[in-house]
């Protein structure tokens, strides 16, 4: 088994990013997304033992996705906010423009955790995973017109939900 | 907030991502790499203190012995066809040395399960050339663990079940990938000279009632040939704590 080893830990060290941002954007959680991650891969790694795996990235994803729907199942669909976000602040920035576009990331990060499943996918694989078009339609099962209409909207669905924080003065632009 | 600022600030959550510590320690929990990295760490910072300590000679055989055990090593990670794969039998004749006659069938079928793995890995992995002597060498394996367990008088019925268990399904997977093995009559004709061997055993033994009814089981599923439920039974019976 050593070349698997091997194998899976180039796997491991190209996805490992990857895959904990896209844990980590839906349960706005450090530890939950620690935990749901490894457990990724350690149901990946468990699979690659015994079978050929033709679309690591795809495979990857659906675990990850799999055990999302798992998390959020068992507890009933609860938004869990954690104190231990991590600060994602542009160094180039004045700290007083650091604080404002801090806390638009934050909000981003925030309501993207509260979008639909499918509006989720589609932000983070072809805006943070820079996948085309064409990879997020086959991750998705759809075609590709129907997956650009779905980024569209779930675009649209974003910019609501954070115009709408504007409206009520807790999200300032 | 525009469409473009807004993709542009997504883009910004590109700086999430893991801690080093944790994307490393989960990596060595998962592919249980801990030990062997943590051991050549020590073995690296221990080397010059050791130069340092000893005279030269001393820390010459030190080397040799750390180049020779490092070789032995890495010849366990080899598969039939390499070169050093030599290293890995020798290795393996070793541990038979040591290992009881009771003891030595399991311990060779325990080999061609191994052999198996690295069948798996060389079919996968589509290395042609290493194919035939790998099913030699599984083989042969297999071959010297009938044998043994022809000759030995009381082995551990449970854990050769177990480990024959284990070859069926891993050369069922093998062979799945298109590769011919051959068969391992010589095995099952073992196996079936065992599961007599503990019938006859058995017919002298004093059992409970209960055990009485297994064992009568036992004989009934031998003489219908259904030979995996009479083991089942003559398990239940050899290890009554399980």
């Amino acid at each position: 088994m050593p070349n698997y080893k091997k194998e899976f830990s180039k796997i491991y060290d190209k996805y490992i990013d990857k895959i904990y941002r896209f844990i980590f954007l839906k349960v706005n959680s450090q530890e939950i997304a620690q935990d749901l991650c490894s457990e990724t891969f350690i149901n990946a790694w468990e699979k690659f033992k015994e079978e050929k795996i033709d679309n690591n990235q795809a495979f990857l994803y659906k675990i990850a996705r799999n055990l999302v729907i798992d998390h959020y199942r068992d507890k009933g669909r609860t938004q869990i906010v954690s104190a231990d976000n991590l600060p994602i602040i542009d160094s180039k920035t004045s700290l007083a423009e650091k604080a404002i576009f801090s806390s638009d990331i934050e909000l981003i990060k925030k309501e993207i955790a509260n979008l639909k499943d499918d509006y989720q996918n589609v932000i983070i694989w072809h805006y943070l995973d820079d996948l085309s078009i064409c990879e997020v339609a086959e991750l998705l099962g759809r075609s590709k017109e129907a997956t650009r209409v779905l980024l569209h909207r779930a675009l649209e669905s974003l910019r609501g939900t954070i115009a709408e924080r504007n409206k009520s003065g807790i999200f300032t632009s | 907030m525009q469409e473009k600022d807004l993709i542009c600030k997504i883009k910004e959550l590109r700086k999430i991502k893991p801690t080093q510590d944790w994307a490393v320690f989960t990596k060595e929990r998962i592919l249980g790499e801990t030990s062997q990295t943590r051991t050549w760490i020590s073995v690296l910072e221990f080397l010059p203190r050791l130069a340092y300590k000893h005279n030269k000679l001393a820390f010459a055989s030190f080397i040799v012995f750390a180049l020779v055990a490092g070789a032995f090593g890495f010849a366990q990670n080899s598969l039939p066809g390499d070169p050093i794969f030599i290293l890995k039998k020798i290795t393996e004749k070793s541990r038979e040395a040591l290992t009881s006659e009771q003891d030595l069938a399991r311990v060779q079928l325990g080999f061609a399960n191994k052999r198996l793995e690295e069948l798996n890995e060389i079919a996968r992995t589509n290395q042609v050339k290493k194919m035939a002597p790998a099913i030699q060498e599984f083989q042969t394996n297999v071959s010297k663990a009938a044998e043994n367990l022809s000759r030995a008088k009381n082995p551990n019925v449970k854990e050769i079940v177990l480990e024959t268990k284990k070859i069926m399904e891993s050369k069922e997977r093998v062979e799945a990938l298109g590769v011919v093995i051959g068969g391992t009559e010589n095995l099952d004709s073992a196996i079936l000279e065992l599961l007599e061997r503990e019938i006859k055993d058995l017919q002298v033994r004093t059992l409970t009632e209960e055990q009485q009814n297994i064992f009568r089981g036992a004989v009934k599923d031998f003489e219908d040939g259904n030979y995996a439920g009479a083991l089942e039974k003559i398990i239940l019976l050899t290890n009554p704590q399980d």
